[in-house]
């Protein structure tokens, strides 16, 4: 018996989760990067 | 022998016959074709050694999912005689526990250089999208209504060729198919310079594949290297944090190595410690593959399974590679995206032929390995999910 409903949250709430995270991790790290490089130019 | 004591040949089976042969071929390949050896030959001998009857090396038990190993929790008198096999040990204190799959990401994490990924953060993207393949699979599994969904997840994460996060979650949630599932995530792992091409070449135009990208990334300093594993961990920790076990090991070990305080340590991680833990994981996982585990028709699914998870996972970085080009002004060349499979760093080097071929000019690799490092983080990403919603 498949439970459609769990079957649709792993694998699209678990994509969704994936893609949600890394694209914060990517928005923070490229941030992060930015600060960094304005005060070294700035120096 | 002269009713002295049993010798193994009475008890072989026509499975241990053809299981002696497995062994044997891992062997060959680690050894002769160089592909994985450090973990291909230790499982080839741990095949062998558990398919010779009566050696005890590792006791099975009959339970609910199949034959599993048996728990070593008898007093010491049972280990010495035999009851209880080395590799039961090994199994139970170093597998079961998870220790050694999350010992060896620390490690990793210390040889890991993420300075690609750093520069280029939209690489993250690119290794989470290449985790398609891992959740394509998961479905297929499952609804093909030969797998449970514990054992669709395992199976799918095999897509993420990323070793550590799939014997992680392997274990805790299909034990009894660690070793074909293992088996089969690194031996797909060798064969990404032969699974990938093709599929590169499906999805891709060779305007595409020729699309150049300056050698040189943006120099990435040391203190951009220090404040990534801390962000990594606390984004990571914060939002999903059954994924730390594996992220916070991971980028533990990786802090060990760009801080330049803890060179020593750093080298040890990534050294001896590591080369110990992953014999220990290759004997061991070999040990769960006696005729009886291993020869039935779930693992010749899991085989098939696993090159689609493959298939689908290239696809998924191709694809968001070629998203991302909708909206840059300067073109990234989507071949960087296939190496968000994290096989590190047999994908960036497929980028890199590959590249080359197109266009002689291009120098891929650097720029495929941030893709490259941000899918082992993705893929231990998964595994934490999947961990809290199975």
């Amino acid at each position: 018996m498949i439970d459609w409903e769990l079957v649709a949250r792993i694998a699209g709430g678990g994509f969704g989760s994936t893609l949600l995270l890394l694209a914060i991790l990517c928005t923070v790290i490229w941030l992060i990067g930015f600060v960094i490089q304005k005060r070294a130019s700035k120096r | 022998m002269f009713g002295l004591y049993q010798m193994a040949f009475g008890g072989l089976t026509w499975g241990n016959i053809l299981m002696l042969f497995v062994g044997g071929g891992l062997i060959y390949l680690g050894v002769a074709k160089k592909m994985e050896s450090f973990l291909l030959l230790p499982m080839g001998v741990g095949i062998i050694l558990v398919n010779i009857p009566f050696s005890g090396l590792m006791v099975y038990a009959m339970a609910e999912p199949g034959v599993i190993p048996l728990p070593a929790s008898g007093g010491l008198q049972e280990i010495a005689e035999g009851k209880i096999g080395l590799l039961n040990l090994i199994y139970q204190y170093g597998l079961e526990t998870e220790i050694i799959p999350l010992l060896i990401f620390l490690g990793l994490g210390a040889m890991a250089d993420f300075s690609s990924a750093i520069a280029r953060p939209l690489s993250f993207m690119f290794g989470a999208t290449a985790q398609l393949g891992v959740f394509v699979v998961f479905l297929i599994a499952h609804l093909t209504g030969w797998f449970t969904i514990n054992e669709a997840v395992c199976i799918g994460i095999i897509g993420g060729s990323d070793g550590p996060p799939t014997v992680y979650l392997a274990v805790a949630k299909a034990s009894h198919l660690l070793g074909p599932i293992t088996l089969v995530a690194y031996s797909y792992m060798a064969l990404v310079p032969i699974i990938q091409p093709p599929i590169i070449r499906l999805l891709t135009t060779k305007k595409e594949r020729q699309t150049y990208m300056k050698p040189q990334i943006r120099e990435v300093s040391k203190l951009e290297k220090i404040l990534f594993p801390i962000a990594v961990i606390l984004i990571a920790g914060l939002f999903i944090p059954t994924c730390l076990p594996l992220v916070g090991m991971l980028m533990f070990g990786n802090l060990l190595s760009v801080t330049g305080v803890t060179d020593r340590l750093a080298a040890s991680a990534g050294g001896v410690f590591i080369d110990v833990l992953t014999f220990l994981l290759g004997l061991t996982v070999g040990a769960l593959m006696p005729a009886v585990v291993f020869l039935n028709p779930k693992t010749l699914m899991i085989i098939g399974l696993a090159i689609i998870a493959f298939a689908f996972s290239t696809a998924g970085g191709i694809w968001g590679a070629q998203i991302a080009n909708l909206f840059l002004k300067e073109k990234v060349n989507p071949l960087i995206g296939a190496a968000g499979v994290s096989a590190v760093p047999m994908a960036a080097r497929v980028a890199q032929v590959e590249g080359q071929k197109a266009n002689p000019r291009n120098f891929l690799l650097m720029h495929a390995m941030g893709p490259n490092t941000a899918g082992c983080i993705a893929t231990a990403v998964v595994a934490g999910i999947f961990m809290s919603m199975v």
